[in-house]
């Protein structure tokens, strides 16, 4: 009895290992082979209109498709900038610049009213119809008749009227100069897309039709097609077409993997166990506990190789104070809440020490290390501010990134480097001090006092704060904000973390008085501010009670401000060196005045299985985002090794 | 008992009296879920500039200006609430709900009865398994109380029962997809199947993708109503007559089934009846653990992104799953419980 109770238990065993096992030759769906075919997560969630491929309506990017595969694989634009280095390719010396669709860069006149776009030739829809200055032009045309679509209310006011003098050069009239109208077609996250005029024509009767058109089965610009897909909206099929040659990517090589799988709805627990299963092979992101129980498999890689994981976001998280609500539209006030946090606190109590800090109003990722943190450190050392008891106070600190270094190494070991300068480009180069003293000098010279253990303002109200906290989906960024609220509690600012669903239209209404969240995303790889401020400037300052219509709901107002983007509006995108030095004028000036508190970037937790495929890009090859949504994220395909080739 | 004597002249005024009842109910329970949404301080069009600003998308302020007022337009939220109502009720009349907000142009109704199948299909079955399994179990764990496998039912019972369902389903899940890797980790049926429900292929990869979600709701379940029943019966075999039938001889068989079983079912027949009406809202978590694309997860996202229209359509079957089951309920009363004949 009990040898055979045994024999169960080991054939049991046996069996749930066979189950398990590596296989390159198991079927992903009939006909399509394990060996043969990437898996990668889109993390958007289950689709609840899957049969929709219209990226061009504003529901797209809701509970419709967006990034799965449609906008990574299946479409194209004119420009691509990547978030990080980029892959050296032909015809441009810039890594991190692709001409996608477009010959070349944009060229404007003198006065930024024309901009002429030169397209490739011999780039091919699936149908094996011919890419146009034709399709570019439709483009424009349709969505500028839809209020509701993406760019379409963009292109009716900014495109006055369109000529394409040839097959492959499109001209765009604008009604005001605009040095910056091309951004709508360069790739950051995504952009506007190019439809196919021959199919839109053939299927809608009129541009109107747009906003119910489902464009199934999607006609492909791009390297892939779609294959198959779930009709409850979870996973979606790419195939590598065998004429991918006819597309932009080929400016980078074949992209390896015949297939590419995206997942979507999948919870944090099942990401960690579907890829420990070799079931996934590219991790969006997970949660910091997650990537720390992956990363210690040998199979497993992430950006940094190991601590502190995360792939650092062209995304900067930030405090960000109503400029418009006393006793925040006071500078002293907002410099004192960013002396009273122990930033070392805020960075183990959200990414467990996993985190890239910036001072600056910059997020600290791709190129920017170069244009801006490094330029700027002299500027940082020699800032001063006056406290009230010392004209000359000194907040900035580099000893952070080794700080939180020695606070992490019991738990992460060898895998946090002792190197000073590799530690401060993980962890960032610096902070502001903390220092309960300045900052309560800083509040006493904005009139405050302290009664007891607690501040109060000018005119004897106590001084409490409700801060507008993540909510439960993000429980990384969750913890962040419960620790800003304890620490500013334990200085003496009773604050309130405040998780609502309603925070974020109050915000754009200026009903708050801190918000967690970022209101600035750079190009990653490119300086140009233009990206994230231009609706900063006060032609756009919205009151308290008016909805904000952009980037500056804490309502910050500057002449200084409006100087600087005043001329970028006028400033060549192409010469990067002007860029950057207005980016960097921008950047003192923020430092100076706070008007938010910079944080840290939003450190993404992608994982990568090496199992069936490898060659993934990394801080020591940081070749492109490994962020899985990310239209960019084309490029990895084109760098992938097949490890595991289906025998059968 | 005969058909007369239940459906006499008092049943018809009791009838009448709860099918009254019942569509008060469900009209308030509509308005209601009518008026919240709309009462909370953000709606879907900001909801949706929000997204489209953090997802990296760059807009002119002047071009969000545009947008903003064309989608009030088109989400028909210019008028007044009470425009706004009695459209609501004309449309429902007709059966249409109106088009999803998050998931436009496609009908809510569409995406409802896609999501419903799969519902239904695990909480029906897994409902009724539980129930019958665990009030058997129950009943002769009641009566039978000395027994040894009666007390290890008992302690597996009160065991599970304290488990949160959606805990249980964790701990399943990384029992037997992880550490014992012998169910699927992704999806309700196997990739590149089509939704074939006559297809005993596609029935048997539904089967196993989602015997965990089932085993995890049957287990948790048949606990509740084991330890209800066990309960009931126990007070039962005290009364006087079932003691009276036992000196007389009646057989253990039919004392159990016809004198104490039958008497404790009331309460459970009730009970059933509200997880019956309750399953059209769904197991979130459940259905979030395991990726069943039933009515749990379209709530759930019908909430947080402001979808008015599924908000209402999840909202109304579950309104009218509730009402007509407890009203089927109390019509069974009668069948069950001579005092309700006797009004």
């Amino acid at each position: 009895m009990k040898r055979s109770l045994w024999l169960i238990v080991a054939a049991f065993f046996a069996a749930s290992v066979a189950y398990a096992d590596i296989d390159p030759n198991k079927e992903v769906i009939p006909g399509v082979k394990r060996g043969d075919t990437i898996i990668v997560e889109d993390p958007t969630g289950a689709i609840t209109n899957p049969d929709s491929f219209n990226i061009w309506t504003c529901w797209a990017g809701g509970n419709g498709g967006w990034s799965h595969g449609l906008q990574q694989l299946g479409l194209d634009t004119l420009w691509l900038i990547d978030p990080d280095s980029g892959l050296p390719h032909k015809g441009e010396k810039d890594n991190t610049w692709h001409n996608s669709l477009a010959a070349d860069r944009p060229a404007y006149n003198k006065d930024f009213t024309v901009m002429t776009v030169k397209l490739k030739k011999g780039l091919y829809w699936s149908d094996n119809v011919e890419f146009t200055a034709a399709d570019v032009k439709y483009t424009v045309e349709t969505l500028a008749q839809n209020p509701t679509a993406l760019f379409g209310p963009q292109f009716k006011t900014d495109v006055k009227s369109m000529t394409t003098p040839d097959k492959y050069t499109i001209v765009f009239n604008l009604s005001a100069p605009n040095s910056r109208f091309h951004r709508n077609f360069t790739v950051r996250w995504n952009a506007c897309w190019i439809m196919p005029k021959h199919r839109f024509e053939k299927d809608l009767k009129s541009a109107t039709d747009l906003m119910t058109y489902n464009f199934n089965p999607p006609l492909s610009l791009g390297p892939y097609t779609l294959k198959d897909y779930d009709k409850n909206g979870r996973w979606y099929m790419w195939e590598r077409r065998a004429d991918w040659a006819k597309t932009s990517i080929n400016d980078f090589g074949k992209p390896v993997p015949t297939y590419v799988m995206y997942q979507l709805d999948l919870p944090n627990d099942k990401k960690v166990i579907a890829q420990t299963n070799h079931d996934l092979d590219m991790i969006h992101e997970v949660t910091p506990e997650g990537i720390i129980s992956l990363a210690k498999n040998k199979w497993e890689t992430n950006w940094f190789q190991g601590f502190p994981f995360g792939h650092p976001d062209p995304t900067l998280i930030a405090i960000l104070p109503n400029n418009a609500r006393a006793p925040f539209d006071n500078k002293d006030v907002r410099w004192a809440l960013a002396l009273s946090l122990d930033i070392t606190k805020v960075a183990l109590a959200s990414y467990k020490g996993a985190v890239t800090l910036s001072p600056l109003h910059y997020p600290p990722t791709g190129t920017s290390k170069k244009y801006y943190f490094d330029p700027m450190q002299g500027f940082l050392k020699d800032l001063s501010i006056d406290t009230g008891t010392n004209k000359a106070y000194k907040p900035y600190d580099t000893t952070i990134a080794a700080k939180i270094g020695d606070m992490v190494r019991p738990q992460f070991g060898d895998a946090v480097p002792k190197d000073a300068t590799r530690l401060a480009a993980m962890l960032g180069q610096g902070w502001w001090k903390y220092d309960p003293k300045a900052a309560s000098d800083l509040l006493i010279k904005a009139g405050m006092t302290k009664k007891g253990d607690q501040w109060y303002k000018k005119n004897g109200e106590q001084f409490k704060i409700t801060l507008f906290n993540w909510g439960t989906g993000n429980p990384t960024l969750q913890r962040l904000g419960t620790m800003v609220a304890e620490l500013w509690t334990a200085f003496g600012i009773e604050t309130t973390a405040l998780s609502a669903q309603d925070n974020g239209t109050r915000y754009g209404l200026g009903d708050f008085d801190v918000n967690m969240g970022w209101n600035i995303e750079s190009w990653g790889g490119n300086p140009d501010i233009s990206f994230f401020a231009d609706s900063m400037h006060s032609r756009f300052y919205t009151p308290v009670g008016e909805v904000h219509n952009g980037r500056n709901q804490v309502r910050y107002k500057s002449a200084e401000l409006d100087n600087i983007l005043d001329k970028v509006n006028v400033s060549d995108f192409n010469d990067v060196g002007k860029s950057a030095a207005l980016g960097l004028e921008f950047l003192k000036l923020t430092a100076k005045d706070m008007p938010t508190i910079p944080l840290m970037s939003y450190n993404v937790m992608s994982s990568q299985d090496n199992t069936y495929w490898t060659g993934y890009p990394n801080f020591d090859k940081p070749y492109a985002n490994p962020v899985t949504n990310w239209a960019n994220s084309r490029y990895i395909f084109t760098q992938l090794k097949q490890m595991l080739p289906p025998t059968k | 008992m005969t058909f007369k004597h239940v459906f006499n002249k008092n049943f018809g005024k009791y009838l009448l009296g709860r099918v009254g009842q019942t569509i008060m109910v469900i009209i308030i329970g509509i308005t209601i879920t009518f008026i919240i949404p709309r009462l909370a301080p953000t709606n879907p069009v900001e909801l949706k500039i929000q997204q489209m600003m953090v997802s990296g998308a760059n807009i002119h302020p002047e071009a969000i200006k545009a947008f903003r007022e064309a989608m009030n337009d088109i989400y028909g939220l210019k008028g007044t609430l009470f425009e706004q109502y009695v459209n609501f009720w004309s449309r429902l009349s007709r059966g249409d709900l109106g088009p999803s907000i998050f998931s436009f142009p496609r009908p809510a109704t569409d995406i409802i009865m896609k999501a419903m199948p799969w519902t239904i299909g695990l909480l029906l079955s897994t409902s009724v398994i539980s129930w019958i399994f665990g009030n058997l179990l129950g009943g002769l764990a009641g009566y039978q109380s000395n027994r040894r496998w009666t007390k290890w039912a008992e302690l597996a019972a009160n065991s599970i029962r304290p488990i949160p369902y959606y805990i249980f389903a964790f701990i399943l899940l990384i029992l037997f997809c992880f550490v014992w890797p012998l169910f699927p980790t992704m999806g309700a049926y196997d990739p590149g199947m089509d939704e074939e429900w006559m297809n005993p292929v596609f029935l048997l990869s539904v089967l196993h993708h989602t015997f965990l979600p089932a085993l995890s709701l049957v287990l948790t379940g048949l606990g509740a109503w084991l330890l209800g029943m066990r309960a009931l019966v126990s007070n039962i075999i005290s009364e006087d007559y079932v003691q009276y039938a036992e000196v007389a001889g009646v057989k253990k068989k039919t004392i159990l089934y016809q004198y104490v079983m039958r008497n404790a079912m009331l309460p459970q027949i009730t009970g059933l009846g509200m997880s019956l009406g309750g399953i059209f809202s769904g197991a979130l978590i459940t259905e979030y653990v395991y990726g069943i694309p039933g009515m749990g997860q379209l709530s759930y996202r019908a909430i947080v992104g402001f979808d008015y229209s599924l908000i209402m359509g999840v909202s109304i079957f579950s309104i009218v799953g509730v009402s007509v089951a407890v009203l089927i309920v109390d019509l069974l009363y009668p069948i069950f419980d001579p005092r309700v004949r006797l009004n």
